[in-house]
């Protein structure tokens, strides 16, 4: 048995990319199984997606916590979610990079490959640029490097379960194929991230919740960053008075600071700046 | 520093869960700016469930009170009998639902506390769908919109139906105050905001809470299809306060609905002729406001 | 105290107002409206200083309740039958958020068809929503009941809702006489609500809240450990207002005549009175059977049951409702009190009293019958055993 792990955004597809995956290998003879991390995840939150394959009915129904394949849709992720975390020693790290795949951290055991799925995806007009939709070519990506799914199969997935432009993401997923780049294992690879148990908590004297939620960081759902050209700011305050994160604080001087731990790129400030001095910056 | 046009305090606080460009998580920011400190906020299931982060966080800088998703007026009631009898007079009591919440299921609850003359404020943030499950039709879904239930495909072009005018209902139950408020106009949305605490008796506000998922734009235009929303006359903004009319944003000539409804994906199916249907009922719409704020001046 | 001749209904009225409750919600149902009725002249009077919330339905009444007590409010509000089945969703969100909501139900049939008779199947219903189930036998029982529950409703080591049932028309429109205590001694019994974990204005915090399973266990264990911690507070509850006021209703489970018994019937509500009557005129007739009256249902006594199969070997319990496709919801929960204990008396469930029908001594005479005749345990509709030797009779 294959147990497949995908990392993205909310929006992005990693779901998706599941799901065909296992429509994929089905139409290969084989028994899939595919199922989303059932969370809250926004769009642009890290999301969560699993998949298993093999030649028997799978008997296990559990999130997948060593898994032999990690793929990652989206590189900023790298930064701000243990990717790796219980990658089987000898496993993939497969990731929608521009990279060559030494250039990607991993623990030493682990074997790399990358492919630039967001220059695809853009090619063949899947999504926007804050929001290309990668799964097609990375899941083609994912058929040469793990060589878990045939090509074709990912092909027919496509042409059945794909309701918008099938022809494009098909040709994007054939250009993945083509594309993807693969490493060996590094002789001195990162250290592996700590393996960090979901904490038990004891509910104290009563259900109330009190702990205020700037404690939690949205920093990693931001695929674009605002950056404010301070000299042609008038301290209008719109950025501040539109920010629906409250990501906006002042300096001493009343000039605009983005509170970077929580912006989430969603670009309100740069369209309502009047002079125009906020400018989304790609982010990684 | 500039003179800041709205409240300093920030009582919602960063870190909550809404999706990137959020108009609801923008307009409880706004709404609690007008209120302040001294209040219980009741939320139903709705995006806000969730927005405010799961046990033991909590996105508020103030009381808030989970309830089922058809009981938000219910809610305000039990809230405000608690207030009254342990003597915390001071205390806002607003309900914050979504607008399947309040227009569908919440409707009955939402009837009860008005009639009944609870004195609290019941927001209903409308991003005119069931978006929390992932875009479903609501009863406040506009005419045409493209959801997951009404699909665009096969026999299915969009929602067949209008939406429904949850302001006429709120008002046949002659509530204290009601009013529109749109957080692309955020001076005028704290007012009404203020203005409503100030007031007792039940008080309603209604939002429109532009929705990037739902709506199916990017997220950077949240407030500007907020804007042409009110300018193109498809969300006035007024109020009513003793059965009086009267309209806070009146910029000279509506601007067309095509600029609003083609900035959206839900509407990119329409062709000139829905378009037309869509102005058509606009202008019907407005004109009657008019009509209203003449005959109640 | 006063010794006044009233309905049972008006028993928990008169609970309400002694317990000087804050906030009260009320929709009327049948047979309930006299209880609402009554507070709402207790409140025009200034009898009773609550506020008294007139809701759009059932559903709201337990909102209003749920959310008065997230602010720390003492809250009262009485329901039945479709009231209480319409209810269900906020019954688990009473319990989830600690609310010590005391409710009175009363016990009627469900529709359809509509038949507004004394029927268990809308409590038994809410048997998994995390309220403590209480039963009383006599319109005494209810008053001191409810005052009983709000002590135990309220106790740090509990703070969960409590129901208090008493059966239609038997005990709501029965009346009877009943001794009413003082205010001066409800004072002393029942304290103003100690409101902790409640949101206090001005304070940020949520209570309801979302999760996922990495919590949601650790609030639902938090639960049930309130659950266990109800048989000892509730003793102690019963001792401090026995001692107050000399009067005890004998715990979750009380006997009576069981030593030496072949065979005891257990039943609950008022069907408890009839019962008592026939052992009176069995162990007058030489037959040595006894009586267990059910007054806890949640938690279910499970040792009290354990304790009353020591000595015996034929258990009957009576159901006033019944679980399709299974049995009896009592005698289904007492033979799996009695599978994991030391003795295993055989376990007859029979069905009577269903939607009102009277339980007559005959019908009681029957069940002691069978089970002394070591009859087969195979669940019994007692009801219609009954109405077919009439109609042989006539």
């Amino acid at each position: 048995m294959i147990e497949i792990r995908f990392h993205g955004r909310g929006g992005q597809g990693a779901v998706i990319a599941s799901e065909l995956l296992a429509q994929a290998a089905f139409l290969d003879g084989r028994e899939p199984q595919s199922f989303p991390f059932f969370g809250v995840e926004r769009r642009g939150a890290p999301v969560t997606a699993f998949a298993r394959l093999d030649d028997r009915p799978i008997q296990l129904r559990t999130s997948i916590e060593h898994p032999d394949v990690v793929v990652v849709l989206d590189p900023g992720l790298l930064r701000t979610t243990p990717v790796t975390d219980g990658l089987k020693a000898g496993g993939l790290l497969l990731v929608n990079s521009k990279l060559p795949p030494e250039e990607i951290a991993a623990p030493a055991s682990v074997r790399r490959a990358t492919v630039d799925a967001t220059r695809i995806a853009l090619a063949h007009g899947l999504g926007t640029a804050s929001t290309p939709i990668v799964n097609t070519a990375i899941l083609g990506a994912l058929a040469k490097a793990a060589g878990v799914v045939s090509l074709a199969a990912v092909g027919r997935a496509i042409d059945q379960f794909v309701p918008a432009r099938p022809e494009e993401n098909r040709t994007a997923s054939a250009d993945g194929f083509a594309s993807v780049r693969l490493a060996g294992p590094m002789e001195h690879g990162a250290p592996a991230p700590p393996h960090r148990p979901t904490p038990l908590i004891t509910v104290p004297d009563g259900p109330l919740a009190t702990t205020p939620s700037s404690t939690l960081h949205t920093a990693a759902w931001r695929t674009l960053t605002p950056v404010i050209h301070l000299e042609k700011c008038t301290r209008c305050n719109f950025c501040w008075k539109f920010c629906p994160d409250d990501a906006i604080g002042f300096d001493a001087n009343g000039f605009p600071v983005v509170r970077l731990d929580y912006c989430k790129g969603c670009g309100i400030c740069a369209e309502e700046c009047p002079p125009g001095t906020i400018e989304m910056v790609a982010e990684g | 520093m500039a003179k800041l046009t709205l409240p300093a305090q920030e009582l919602m606080y960063s870190g909550h869960a809404a999706c990137p460009g959020c108009g609801p998580a923008l307009t409880m920011r706004l709404v609690l700016k007008g209120l302040g400190p001294r209040t219980v906020v009741s939320i139903p299931a709705c995006c806000w469930t969730v927005i405010a982060t799961p046990y033991p966080t909590n996105a508020l800088g103030v009381s808030v009170l989970d309830n089922p998703i058809e009981a938000t007026g219910a809610s305000l009631s039990g809230l405000r009998a608690a207030a009254d009898a342990l003597g915390y007079k001071d205390l806002n009591v607003v309900g914050f639902a979504g607008d399947g919440g309040t227009a569908d299921i919440g409707l009955q609850a939402l009837s009860g506390m008005l009639e009944r003359r609870t004195n609290a404020i019941y927001v209903m943030y409308d991003n005119e769908g069931y978006m929390n499950t992932g875009v479903q039709r609501s009863g406040a879904t506009p005419l045409g919109a493209w959801t997951t239930t009404t699909p665009v495909e096969g026999s299915s072009r969009g929602k067949p139906e209008s939406k429904k005018d949850i302001m006429s209902i709120v008002l046949a139950h002659r509530p204290t105050y009601a009013a529109t408020i749109n957080p692309a106009f955020p001076e005028d949305f704290v007012r009404k905001v203020e203005k409503a605490r100030d007031l007792t008796g039940p008080r309603f506000l209604d939002a429109l809470t532009p929705c990037p998922p739902g709506w199916k734009y990017s997220s950077e235009q949240s407030i500007e299809l907020g804007r042409l929303a009110t300018d193109s006359g498809v969300f006035p903004l007024y109020e009513v306060e003793d059965g009086k009319y009267h309209i806070t944003r009146k910029g000279g000539a509506l601007k067309p609905v095509d600029d609003y409804l083609r900035a959206q994906g839900r509407f990119h199916h329409f062709t000139p002729e829905d378009v037309q249907a869509v102005q058509a009922e606009v202008r019907r719409a407005w004109e009657h406001l008019l009509l209203l704020e003449k005959e109640t001046a | 105290m006063t010794r006044l001749v009233m309905s049972g209904a008006y028993a928990q009225s008169y609970a309400a107002l002694l317990a000087k409750v804050q906030v009260v919600s009320a929709y009327p149902i049948t047979p309930q409206t006299s209880i609402v009725e009554k507070l709402a002249d207790f409140v025009a009077l200034g009898k009773l200083k609550a506020e008294y919330i007139k809701v759009e339905s059932e559903h709201s009444a337990l909102q209003v309740c749920v959310s008065a007590a997230g602010l720390g409010a003492r809250t009262y509000t009485a329901t039945s039958s479709q009231g209480l089945l319409l209810m269900h969703e906020l019954l688990h969100w009473a319990s989830g958020m600690r609310a010590p909501i005391v409710m009175g139900v009363v016990n009627r049939a469900v529709a359809p068809p509509w038949d507004i008779g004394a029927d268990h199947t809308d409590t038994m219903a809410q048997r998994d929503t995390g309220w403590v189930q209480i039963y009383a036998e006599s319109n005494q029982e209810v008053l001191d009941t409810v005052l009983e529950a709000y002590r135990l409703a309220e106790d740090p080591m509990v703070r969960l809702p409590v129901m208090v049932t008493e059966d239609a028309f038997y005990l709501s429109h029965t009346v009877e006489p009943v001794d009413v205590p003082s205010g001066e001694l409800v004072d002393r019994f029942l304290p103003p609500r100690d409101a902790r974990a409640v949101l206090f204005p001005g304070v940020a915090s949520r209570l309801g809240s979302f999760t996922g399973p990495d919590h949601y266990v650790e609030f639902r264990r938090d639960v049930a450990r309130a659950m266990e911690n109800v048989p000892a507070t509730f003793a102690a509850v019963e001792a401090e207002y026995e001692r107050l006021t000399g009067r005890s209703h004998g715990g979750p489970l009380s006997t009576y005549r069981t030593d030496g018994a072949d065979a005891i019937l257990l039943t609950m509500g008022t069907a408890a009175t009839t019962a008592r009557g026939v052992v009176d005129e069995l162990r007058a007739e030489g037959k040595k059977v006894g009586l267990a009256k059910l007054r806890m249902f949640r938690p279910f006594p499970v040792h009290a049951v354990r304790d009353l199969a020591a000595t015996v070997d034929r258990i009957g319990v009576m159901d006033r409702s019944y679980t399709f496709g299974a049995a009896g919801p009592a005698a289904t929960e007492v033979a799996a009190a009695l599978y994991a204990g030391p003795r295993h008396p055989t376990v007859s469930g029979f069905l009577a009293g269903i939607g009102g029908r009277d339980v007559t001594p005959g019908e009681v005479r029957r069940m002691f019958g069978a089970l002394l005749a070591g009859e087969p345990t195979d669940i019994r509709w007692i009801d219609l055993e009954e109405q077919q030797e009439l109609k042989i009779d006539g």
